[in-house]
């Protein structure tokens, strides 16, 4: 078969995966994007004491494989079945796409949590004293000043973890998850015809493109307040 | 003749970085219409005694009191903390650095404070913080954000955001010293039509010839403490110690 | 439980041993076949013809687009295909030939650290100091002189943080290959599961022996970072 006739005949199962593949990463991204402001200031404020557990679980996701975490939640969890069914969570944790989707999140939120404590740590402190010298108190200053300033410095950082999520999303089709990757594979395992591969990493490329076409809009909002270098004087006070 | 209130009073300020004592038990009082000139070599801790006034620096020991709310610290740590977000609103403070949050355009800078920490309308805190850009001469900056803006100017922001909060006294922390020489001017003439109009002012600065003309009382630190303390005219005339004639021959 | 991860007939502890032997030996084939990929994209990308600039360009920014795991597919399943082609061309008679999956794995493995290196090795070239060059041109240096005697060296110190941070990724993807059926830890383990039932423990074993990895080698280029910044003041 020519690889247009794949396409031709395949297009809406690939469509389905690429549904798929985006509403993983989408839903991955945002619930670490939830969570990690609150650890990102645990990291950035409390004892020691009291950031070792994080600390222990963010070097846990980053020092191990995602494929390996993807099996420890999906199969792992087979274990202790008769647990989970007494508590009621076995209907969750039999499902391939809820176990892909809590590897993810809590992957993500691991490297989340540490590129945002790079940006709360990049805030210049003046603006910060100046916050407290008018008498905000510490949450308005977090919301006001800190944050604002925190996002703005991770944003591309975050933006490159959203890809990587999204490359790392192709893992759930090991478990039986139907994204571009698990399609294709389907797809393959049914026609023998490669060149659905390459369909799929061309859906891959497009939807990376697009999504740093996007991000860098908003960063060039966030970012709006940066004067370029040449018009950082106005042309009345040179100076030396 | 009754003396004003007294708007500020520090009492036996002491303050330790590690085993370095940068103050040795420091205490002042500023009266309404008060403008005082903190001088001293750098190390002396001046600014760190100015700090001190609205906590930016947790004294180790002494007390503040802004118009009654009263703060003690007692082994770094302060008796009641919630007073010092009061004092703080209450005191204006204008930074070496201007501090300007520069992710908010020139009025918000200014609106920022009186809306988040004195709850005021919008509206209404706009029209305050137009009318004060326009007095520090800047109303053609207020949509523009710090970056694009002189140091001079950012400084004068800086001041407008602290009038904002309507301060019953400001804190200067060397408020011309990270400006360029040409720039210098436009700053000291906006504190001294401040200092005119008999705004409590606590400065701290290098700039002799401005503390010998606009203050009405100067403090000289030395190692931690108050080494010498008087009217202007009379003390850089007849200075009584020797550290602070050395210091006025050197800087001359 | 620790019986399970025993060694011997009883336990699990000695095929787990020989997968690690596997990953391990991936991930350092793989090493020096992504450090030259790297070298060549780096050199691509900063070269001044400009089709090559456009292979370097196209290169990196593909392979760092696509998922590792349709990376490895591609290779396995293409370099396969076309490998029997070849064979077939060659010989009608033959019956095929069996590409590799470790090969396939250093190569699609070796790909991908390639096109991340390219950009790890640019960005560290783009911040060397001209005028050493210009000093070392001044005393009469050759060009590969100048490259290999000053801007080699710095350039490793540039590039080392970077570069480990590849290989640790590096190291975990390794675990994608045993979805292509080679032997490595991996794999191992999930034959393990498959007999005992004992998911959980296995895979937390596995976790913990990438982890351990990660982390022995997060401490050596500390190491080696501190060395490659010996007389350099820093910032």
């Amino acid at each position: 078969m020519n690889p247009t006739d794949i396409l031709l005949e395949y297009w809406p199962r690939l469509l389905d995966g690429t549904l798929m593949t985006i509403k993983l990463t989408l839903l991955g991204a945002m619930i670490a994007a939830i969570v990690s402001p609150f650890f990102a200031l645990v990291r950035t404020q409390a004892s020691p004491v009291a950031q070792a557990p994080l600390r222990l679980y963010i070097s846990f996701m980053r020092g191990t494989p995602i494929l390996a975490q993807l099996f420890l939640v999906y199969y792992g969890s087979g274990q202790f079945r008769p647990f989970l069914q007494e508590w009621g969570l076995w209907g969750f944790f039999r499902d391939p796409f809820n176990c892909a989707l809590l590897t993810f999140a809590l992957n993500s939120t691991a490297y989340q949590t540490e590129i945002l404590r790079g940006g709360i740590m990049g805030v210049n402190q003046g603006e910060i004293e100046a916050a407290k010298a008018v008498g905000m108190n510490r949450i308005t200053t977090l919301r006001r000043i800190v944050f604002p300033h925190a996002y703005r410095i991770a944003w591309p950082a975050l933006g490159n973890e959203v890809i990587l999520m999204m490359k790392a999303s192709a893992l759930a089709s090991v478990v039986t998850v139907f994204d571009i990757m698990g399609r294709s594979r389907q797809v393959f395992s049914r026609t023998f015809d490669f060149s659905v591969y390459l369909w799929a990493a061309l859906i891959y490329l497009c939807i990376t493109a697009i999504f740093v076409l996007l991000w860098r809009l908003v960063e060039q909002r966030l970012s709006r307040h940066i004067a370029p270098k040449s018009s950082a004087h106005s042309p009345k006070e040179t100076s030396v | 003749m009754t003396q004003p209130e007294i708007i500020i009073k520090a009492e036996d300020i002491h303050k330790s970085f590690g085993s370095v004592e940068v103050l040795k038990g420091i205490s002042l009082e500023a009266r309404k219409h008060d403008v005082i000139s903190i001088l001293g070599s750098s190390g002396s801790g001046k600014s760190t005694f100015l700090r001190c006034m609205n906590f930016l620096e947790i004294p180790s020991s002494g007390t503040v009191t802004v118009l009654g709310e009263k703060v003690l610290v007692r082994n770094n740590k302060p008796q009641d903390i919630r007073q010092i977000e009061v004092i703080r609103s209450r005191l204006g403070m204008v930074f070496q650095q201007f501090n300007l949050w520069s992710h908010r355009t020139v009025l918000e800078n200014v609106m920022e404070g009186p809306i988040q920490v004195k709850r005021v309308p919008k509206p209404e805190a706009r029209e305050k913080a137009e009318a004060l850009l326009v007095r520090v001469g800047l109303e053609d900056r207020m949509h523009m954000y710090s970056s694009q803006l002189s140091g001079g100017q950012q400084q004068r922001v800086a001041i407008a955001r602290a009038l904002a909060m309507e301060p019953d006294a400001i804190l200067f922390d060397e408020p011309t010293s990270a400006l360029d020489p040409e720039l210098v001017g436009e700053v000291l003439k906006v504190i001294k039509s401040l200092a005119a109009e008999g705004t409590t002012m606590i400065v701290v600065t290098h700039e002799m010839a401005f503390a010998r003309e606009v203050s009405s009382e100067v403090v000289f630190l030395h190692e931690g403490r108050i080494a010498e303390q008087g009217a202007p005219d009379e003390m850089f005339t007849h200075p009584k110690t020797d550290v602070f004639e050395r210091f006025i021959a050197k800087v001359r | 439980m620790f019986e399970l991860l025993s060694f011997g007939d009883a336990g699990w502890g000695d095929e787990m041993l020989r997968g690690l032997a596997i990953t391990v030996q991936l991930a350092a084939v793989t090493l020096p076949v992504g450090l030259i990929l790297g070298f060549l994209a780096a050199y691509a990308s900063l070269s001044h013809a400009r089709p090559l600039r456009f292979i370097g360009y196209s290169y990196t920014t593909i392979m760092r687009g696509l998922p590792e795991i349709l990376t490895l597919f591609v290779v396995y399943y293409g370099v396969g295909l076309l490998l029997n082609a070849l064979a077939l061309w060659w010989n009608p008679e033959s019956r095929g030939i069996d590409f590799s999956p470790f090969a396939a794995g250093v190569i699609a493995l070796g790909m991908v650290f390639g096109a991340f290196a390219g950009e790890v090795i640019r960005g560290a070239f783009n911040s060397l100091d001209l005028g050493q060059a210009e000093a070392g041109r001044a005393i009469g240096m050759t060009k590969i002189q100048i490259f290999r005697r000053i801007q080699l060296p710095q350039l490793w110190r540039f590039a080392l943080p970077g570069l480990g941070n590849l290989w640790i990724n590096m190291l975990k993807d390794t675990a994608l290959v045993s979805v292509i059926a080679l032997n490595d830890l991996m794999r191992m383990t999930k034959v393990a599961v498959g007999v005992t039932k004992q998911p959980f423990t296995f895979y937390l074993t596995v976790c913990l022996i990438y982890w351990a990895m990660c982390l022995a080698s997060e401490f050596v280029l500390a190491w080696m970072e501190r060395r490659a910044n010996r007389g350099i003041r820093r910032a």
